[in-house]
């Protein structure tokens, strides 16, 4: 469906959300136009010098000659100065509206959901706020310079040519017509074996970088050779394939210039011939033959960045097919506040699929008190996950309703969702940043002090004292300084430092050894006393420590209890028990 | 970079490149040079037809009988323009194109050279980006390289062939042109340094999108969108004031170089003119000087781009260069595998390894006999994992030897340990391909074998119930596969060779428990001919072991049976015995 929006729509969707992009265009194309006038000089100078100087009876005169170039002259810097102006104009507006719309394409991302539900599309998404602009940019930086340039030529050289003689402007338009219908059908061929060009090299690519990924397993495994292999056919085959297209290609583009000789022949005999006839002057068919040349390189311009220009409006296609994907988590109108105090929670019938997808949850119904210590325990895939991200509204429910504090969750305001909740995703993802920095982020204006005594109660104290430099260590690149148990450690104290009201942990300790884990869990425990704790487990020494165990499988809520009464009744949660128990029994 | 080491450096770069293919390169600087001749031709031409055709006929009324022969030569040279340009492109294209290839398959062969400890110092998306934009980028110079030369060529040639007409015209031209090309040098040399600010500029840009994204799960549940959004603002504003700094230089160069083709053709016309009037010229020698000199209007102007094109090739060239100049070569020695295929005992020591002049493993001794399964124990960070790579050989020791049966590690030839050794880490990691080529990595195994490789591992079932069981393709990196999943086929791969030695590090922790002691169990009474080293935290996994390494602080602090350290390693006990005391306190407490 929004394949047929047209270039023009998109064009004035984007400047909706980006309006300096217009801001004194008019004029710009204006004055970019005059500055090209300067390319017409000559061909106007050569033909008055030749028709009344040279071949004029009676000596040149010197004085005249001279008079006409400094006219020339004149004409041209005025040429130059305003075609600078409207360049830096063009500049100065397209830098401008593509930065607005860089920012609002990256706050609308950041404002959906699917960033975190298909990380699959991280990589498209990226590609929307960096190369897609990137592409916009360059296009208007070269390609529209080139256009507008390359079109003012064409429209100024052929009024020039009809202001002379029209019949032979009549050919030479016909020719330059003809010339660019078969540049397109060139375009239009070349692009199709582009097509297999580009199939080869994302598959070369695809085995590239597997192999350059896998090159621990290669190496355990003592593959070299057949891996080298591999990569060489399809480096091999892709270069075939491009090779051919490019020769192809060439010869395409080598007519280009038969063509031109064709015209500029066609143009003497017939200037020749018809001259006679109807009186043309040397000057003026030589002036045509310059005309002509003014007419064929715009024309081959003209073609490149129509190539050129169709990748810019795909790219800008894409871009604004980000900014109308609705927003799927969005602020109420107007939002509630929620009351101070410890905060419930309660799921009403709640379904969940993700879309196009299978439904992940089904019919979901729990009550959570203030104060309680819940513990969510099923196997992988049972839907935990999902339960978690639906508790903090970092996804809405496809059916049913979620309520913190008994508000409904979707008309909380986000100061207060964001403030009062907290949620500690299994990643650990850290900023490339210090470890102190990387805290704030969970509470921008806390000082050194309190980002100290925030690991100091989670028992942390010594461990980041162990760092290189303390809090102030640099975690590097998506934290990959510190190992992955302790990125959880930071991950927890960032959110621990936002004093929640309702903290929701989603296997947030899977990667520390059971020991650190078990004494993280007491922190936790006596920190939250009298808050609203939910642990999505994947050990289940945090169910037996809560005040209820939900058990889900599947994407049901099969059993909810107290782990004593679970593990009697004798169900899912009792088989999962005895695993863990068996799992974990040292003798 | 500066513009001199600019020049320095493209100039060792091009002749690195052009001596990996001097004959395609030769080709290439042929076709620039018919190029230019063929332009210089085609203005000669218009100028002859001026003088002999046009003016004759048109202002003298003379016959037109030479007009067939001013056509034919004009389509004549227009005809060897178009060959030319055939040849340039197409020797370039192919220069191009297997330079790229060359160097993409030297790229990797290098890296199955290295040490895994550079590949581990690596991000391997800056690998993945030098063996494609990089290296695309290192090369890019390759295509306007002979089109430079054919320029160079055309200014050479049409100063030459405007001194022949007359000499003071020769001057004008030669002055005009040099003018020129200083002022689009200058131009480029002068904005240098403001457009690498501004690839600087993007590169903040891309990675604060990159990060924001990645961790879009963590900003969102703390919400912090705005915070981002911000910073990503100022970084993009950032941008957008560099790139307006460049270009309000930029277009001023951009413009004086496009209209001084322009000046100096209405120079040469009056001077042409003045000429004239003395008789020295011909009005058809003024033409083709004019007409010379439209044609070069546009090359000139790319002869600045020639520094860009430079540079740019080097930024890429320097991170293909910092791969293929890594020396960190991995060592082979000349043994072959044994064909034994009974388990074989391992020996370590004094081991000590370092990583970042960081300590991991110091002194540390191991020996382990002949069908063993081994426990490797330690809490978070305390060298476990490296122990399994030493004994892999993926990773060398700084200090102390490991042999396998007796034989040195590293006296074993490339390829070769591996025929002994299967080592199964966490990440399981799945090739592009079906689920037998991921088990076998295309080497000869009977159906029975892998059924019961699959079988071992767990995975028999889920595999049978994919559409095409064992020939299902897995997709890129096998996604469709869950992490669980995943984990068995890698084991499956490792079971089906019959290592001596397998060493698996936290190779299930993805699979559900009860799956994973299923799987312990059938590893258990399967009877492997193999010595079994594994790294685990589960005390289920620990108790199926016949030995148990307690490793902390850079050391092997116990080695025994389990049961013993559970008494005499109270470090040890509080790990193991973590959840099960915290299940009696709870008990006690209720």
């Amino acid at each position: 469906m929004k394949r047929s929006v047209t270039t023009g729509a998109l064009i004035r969707r984007a400047l909706v959300e980006a309006p300096s992009l217009t801001v004194g265009l008019r004029l710009t194309l204006g004055m970019a136009m005059a500055g090209q006038a300067i390319t017409v000089i000559t061909p106007i100078l050569i033909q008055i010098l030749i028709d009344s100087e040279i071949l004029d009876e009676g000596a040149v005169d010197i004085g005249n000659v001279f008079f006409l170039g400094v006219m020339a002259v004149l004409a041209l810097s005025v040429g130059v100065v305003v075609g600078r102006i409207s360049l830096l104009r063009l500049v100065n507006t397209s830098s401008t509206g593509l930065s607005d719309l860089r920012t609002k394409t990256f706050g609308h991302i950041m404002d959906q959901s699917v960033l975190h539900v298909q990380s699959e599309r991280r990589g498209n998404l990226l590609s929307r706020v960096t190369s897609d602009i990137t592409t916009l940019q360059e296009f208007m930086e070269w390609g529209g310079v080139g256009m507008i340039i390359a079109g003012s030529q064409v429209v100024l050289a052929t009024t020039v040519m009809m202001f002379y003689e029209w019949r032979l402007a009549l050919i030479a338009i016909v020719g330059v017509l003809l010339y660019l219908l078969m540049m397109r059908w060139f375009q239009r061929i070349l692009s199709r074996n582009y097509d297999a060009v580009r199939v080869e090299v994302g598959r070369s690519l695809g085995v590239l970088s597997e192999s350059i990924t896998a090159v621990p397993v290669v190496r355990a495994y003592g593959v070299e050779d057949s891996t080298k292999e591999k990569v060489g056919e399809a480096l091999e085959r892709r270069f075939r394939v491009e090779f051919k297209t490019f020769r192809f290609g060439n010869i395409l583009y080598s007519t280009a210039e038969i063509f031109a000789g064709l015209l500029t022949a066609v143009l003497i005999v017939a200037g020749v011939l018809i001259g006679v006839e109807v009186g043309t002057t040397a000057g003026t068919l030589i002036a045509f033959l310059f005309l002509t040349n003014l007419l064929i390189e715009p024309m081959q311009i003209l073609v490149e960045t129509l190539e050129f220009a169709q990748s810019a409006a795909s790219g800008l296609r894409r871009v604004v097919e980000v900014l109308d994907d609705e927003i799927d988590v969005v602020e109420a109108d107007n939002p509630e506040s929620l009351r101070p105090g410890g905060l419930s929670a309660a799921f009403d019938h709640v379904h969940y699929c993700y879309p196009d997808g299978p439904e992940v949850l089904t019919d979901i119904n729990v009550d959570i008190p203030v104060g309680s210590r819940v513990a969510v325990v099923g196997e992988t895939g049972s839907g935990k996950t999902t339960f978690a991200k639906l508790l903090v509204r970092l996804m809405d429910p496809s059916e049913g309703v979620v309520r913190i504090g008994g508000v409904n969750a979707t008309q909380i305001s986000f100061e207060d969702l964001r403030s009062r909740t907290a949620f500690v995703p299994q990643e650990g993802f850290l900023f490339d940043d210090t470890v102190a920095n990387n805290v704030r982020y969970g509470r921008i204006e806390a000082d050194d002090a309190e980002v100290w005594t925030a690991f100091h109660e989670l028992g942390l104290g010594e461990w980041v004292q162990g760092l290189p430099k303390g809090m102030d260590t640099m975690v590097g690149e998506r934290g990959g300084n510190l190992s992955a148990g302790e990125r959880q450690l930071v991950a927890l104290v960032r959110s621990w430092i936002g004093t929640p009201d309702l903290l929701v942990l989603d296997e947030a300790t899977s990667a520390v050894d059971p020991a650190l884990d078990v004494a993280l869990r007491h922190a936790i425990d006596k920190l939250t006393e009298g808050r609203t704790s939910v642990t999505i487990a994947h050990r289940l020494s945090t169910a037996e420590g809560a005040d209820e165990v939900l058990v889900f499988d599947q994407g049901r809520l099969v059993e909810r209890g107290h782990h004593r009464d679970l593990v009697e009744a004798g169900g899912v949660y009792s088989s999962l028990y005895s695993d863990w128990t068996a799992g974990t029994k040292s003798v | 970079m500066t513009p001199w080491s600019v020049l320095r450096d493209g100039t060792r770069l091009i002749k690195r490149f052009v001596g990996m293919h001097p004959g395609a390169f030769s080709l290439a600087v042929l076709g620039a040079a018919l190029y230019a001749g063929a332009i210089i031709a085609s203005s000669w031409v218009i100028g002859w037809s001026t003088d002999e055709v046009i003016i004759p006929v048109l202002d003298r009324g003379e016959d037109p009988d030479l007009l067939g022969m001013a056509a034919a030569a004009v389509l004549g040279v227009a005809a060897v323009k178009g060959g030319a340009i055939i040849l340039r492109r197409t020797s370039a294209a192919y220069m191009t194109g297997s330079t790229r290839r060359d160097l993409r398959n030297e790229l990797l062969a290098h890296m199955l050279t290295l040490r895994m400890s550079w590949f581990n110092r690596q991000a391997i998306g800056d690998l993945l980006a030098v063996a494609d934009a990089d290296t695309d980028q290192g090369t890019g110079v390759l295509g306007p390289l002979p089109y430079a030369t054919g320029v160079s060529l055309l200014l050479v040639g049409t100063i030459a062939l405007i001194s022949t007409i007359d000499i003071w015209l020769g001057v004008g031209a030669v002055v005009g042109l040099l003018t020129a090309i200083v002022i689009d040098v200058r131009g480029s040399w002068i904005t240098f340094g403001m457009w690498e600010e501004v690839q600087k500029g993007r590169g903040k840009v891309a990675s604060i999108a990159h990060e924001s994204f990645d961790g879009a799960l963590t900003v969102k549940a703390l919400g912090r969108e705005n915070f981002v959004s911000n910073k990503f603002g100022v970084a993009s504003d950032e941008l957008r004031d560099r790139i307006i700094t460049v270009n309000s230089t930029w277009t001023k160069y951009q413009v004086i170089i496009r209209a001084l083709p322009q000046f100096l053709i209405i120079v040469l016309l009056i001077v042409g003119a003045v000429r004239i009037s003395a008789d020295v010229v011909t009005p058809g020698d003024i033409v083709t000087v004019a007409y010379l000199l439209t044609l070069l209007a546009f090359p000139i102007q790319l002869i600045g781009f020639v520094l860009w094109d430079l540079a740019g090739a080097l930024a890429g060239w320097r991170r293909v260069e910092s791969v293929l100049d890594a020396t960190d070569y991995m060592d082979w020695g000349e043994d072959s595998a044994s064909s034994k295929t009974d388990p074989a005992p391992v020996t370590g020591k004094t081991v000590g390894f370092a990583y970042d002049d960081e300590a991991v493993l110091e002194d540390l001794n191991l020996n382990l006999g002949a069908g063993t399964t081994l426990a490797v124990v330690g809490p978070t960070a305390s060298g476990k994992s490296t122990l399994g790579l030493l004994l892999a050989r993926l990773w060398d020791p700084d200090d102390g030897t490991i042999h396998l049966e007796g034989r040195d590690l590293r006296r074993f030839a490339r390829s070769e340990l591996p025929k002994e050794v299967s080592y199964v880490s966490q990440n399981a990691f799945l090739f592009d391909g079906t689920v037998r080529q991921n088990v076998t990595l295309d080497s000869e195994f009977s159906e029975t074998e892998v059924q019961r490789a699959l079988r071992l591992a767990g995975a028999d079932r889920f595999v049978s119930e994919l559409p095409d069981g064992l020939d299902t393709q897995l997709g890129e990196r096998g996604t469709t596969l869950s992490g669980g999943q995943r984990q068995r086929l890698a084991l499956a791969r490792a079971l089906i060779r019959k290592p001596r030695l397998m060493i698996l590090d936290d190779a299930t922790s993805a699979v559900d428990p009860s799956v994973e002691a299923e799987i312990l169990k059938a590893l258990k009474s399967a009877e492997l001919p193999s010595t079994i080293v594994v790294v685990a935290y589960r005390p289920s996994s620990i108790r199926l072991a016949d030995e148990v390494v307690y490793v902390d602080s850079k050391r092997i602090l116990a080695h025994g049976k389990h049961d013993d350290l559970l008494e005499s390693e109270p470090g040890y006990a509080r790990l193991v015995k973590a959840y099960e005391d915290e299940a009696a306190r709870l008990r006690d407490a209720s």
